[in-house]
């Protein structure tokens, strides 16, 4: 049976996939960012998950005004990197893993949760950049990725309650799978940021350091954080933090923290990052 | 966790210097965006950059709303309903990054805007709600 293994949380702030293409890692203003990940990036070298279960947003990519899926999960075989308006990244495509994706939009569905089912998308920096943040600049990825986009953009997203108990209901249908996986579960976006108006550029480190705290042990506390403190205490973009809810509600009663990094900033953004294992 | 969805949509006009992207502003801003959007394409790209005015002749869009894109109001986009997602696709289309289209809805000079993200940002002190003024 697959088993749910490690959670992941980390920003995906488009600046941080250029640093990375552009070979600027090292230069003053991006080192301490990237140095927060080689903890990670060792750890994953050893815990070689077979399948990531990669919480993102798309950003107008492949998701337009026309349709807005509140959840929608790929179950493809392969994704390439988007064409953001500058060309795609380049990295190498992202592997599906379609017997799992379609395995859990099932159980998801008969479980109550009404998925969208994506067959076709490009997938964007949402998604790409956490795989260059966990696992740097391979040939190929070297694992299998099933994206979960969540609508954080047209209000209203779903609320933190919802998206926990999303989390839940993915780590029944994992762990109902026939068929022996080393899953991983990835919650991206945040932290604090807003990249509009005249407040732009708020940044509560404060908050945002309360909300990792909040990730780790037995208390499911952040998952009543309601919408509107989200936006009033880390700006507009911050309320990408619900979907790092999924990800934890997927690791069950309690977690310990194996890492965890925090730096401001990444051009407009908090960059936050936290390893996190189900303690059973 | 039902909330009373007008209480809720009230409290997201409540953020000082914020444009919160409800159903009312998409509505609003839904050519404005799907424009912005069409700017993805390289062809697309190219017919913009030769003839802005002549390309947003084919968009069912408000002469206001036209205004701000050629002006690259980006605070009087975001007024009539534009998503910053969707114009981050006009503003990567003049070669602007994130912090420098961004800085400019701030009244800020780039370079101050950045020293303030580099100072850990702007504190959310005075800034969290229009009617409590905290």
């Amino acid at each position: 049976m697959a088993r749910m293994t490690a959670g992941i949380g980390c920003s995906h702030v488009p600046a941080l996939g250029v640093a990375s293409d552009l070979g600027k890692t090292q230069e003053d203003y991006w080192k301490p960012v990237f140095a927060g990940f080689e903890w990670t990036k060792a750890w994953e070298a050893v815990a070689r998950p077979d399948v990531v279960i990669l919480v993102y947003n798309d950003h107008a990519t492949a998701f337009d005004m026309k349709v807005i899926p509140t959840f929608a999960i790929g179950c493809a075989e392969q994704y390439q990197p988007a064409d953001e308006g500058w060309g795609p990244r380049k990295v190498p495509p992202v592997i599906g893993h379609a017997d799992l994706g379609w395995h859990i939009a099932q159980s998801l569905i008969l479980d109550e949760f009404d998925m969208t089912i994506v067959n076709e998308m490009d997938v964007d920096h949402g998604l790409t950049v956490p795989l260059t943040m966990m696992f740097g600049q391979p040939d190929a990825w070297p694992c299998r990725v099933i994206p979960l986009a969540v609508n954080v953009v047209t209000y209203p997203p779903p609320s933190g309650n919802r998206c926990w108990a999303l989390g839940e209901a993915i780590a029944r249908a994992v762990a109902s799978f026939p068929g022996e996986l080393n899953v991983q579960i990835w919650g991206t976006g945040g932290m604090s940021h807003q990249l509009q108006g005249p407040r732009a550029g708020l940044i509560n480190q404060p908050w945002d350091n309360r909300f990792l705290d909040g990730l780790v042990g037995d208390s499911d506390a952040l998952r009543r954080i309601p919408h509107i403190e989200y936006l009033r205490e880390t700006g507009s973009e911050g309320i990408e933090m619900v979907m790092w809810l999924i990800m934890r509600g997927a690791l069950g009663r309690m977690t310990r923290c194996l890492h965890r990094h925090y730096h401001v900033p990444a051009s407009n953004t908090a960059v936050g990052h936290i390893v996190l294992e189900p303690v059973t | 966790m039902s909330e009373d969805i007008h209480a809720c949509l009230a409290e997201l006009e409540d953020i000082p210097g914020t444009r919160v992207f409800t159903a009312a502003r998409a509505r609003q801003g839904y050519w404005l965006n799907q424009f912005a959007m069409s700017l993805m394409k390289a062809e697309n790209r190219a017919r913009w950059k030769a003839d802005e005015r002549a390309y947003l002749a084919d968009w069912p869009m408000t002469d206001t709303q036209k205004a701000a894109i050629l002006a690259r109001d980006y605070n009087r986009c975001l007024d009539l309903g534009g998503n910053i997602y969707f114009l981050a696709k006009l503003f990567s289309t003049d070669g602007l990054s994130f912090v420098q289209a961004v800085s400019t809805m701030t009244g800020m000079t780039l370079e101050d805007y950045q020293a303030m993200m580099l100072a850990g940002g702007r504190s959310p002190d005075g800034v969290r709600s229009i009617r409590k003024g905290r």
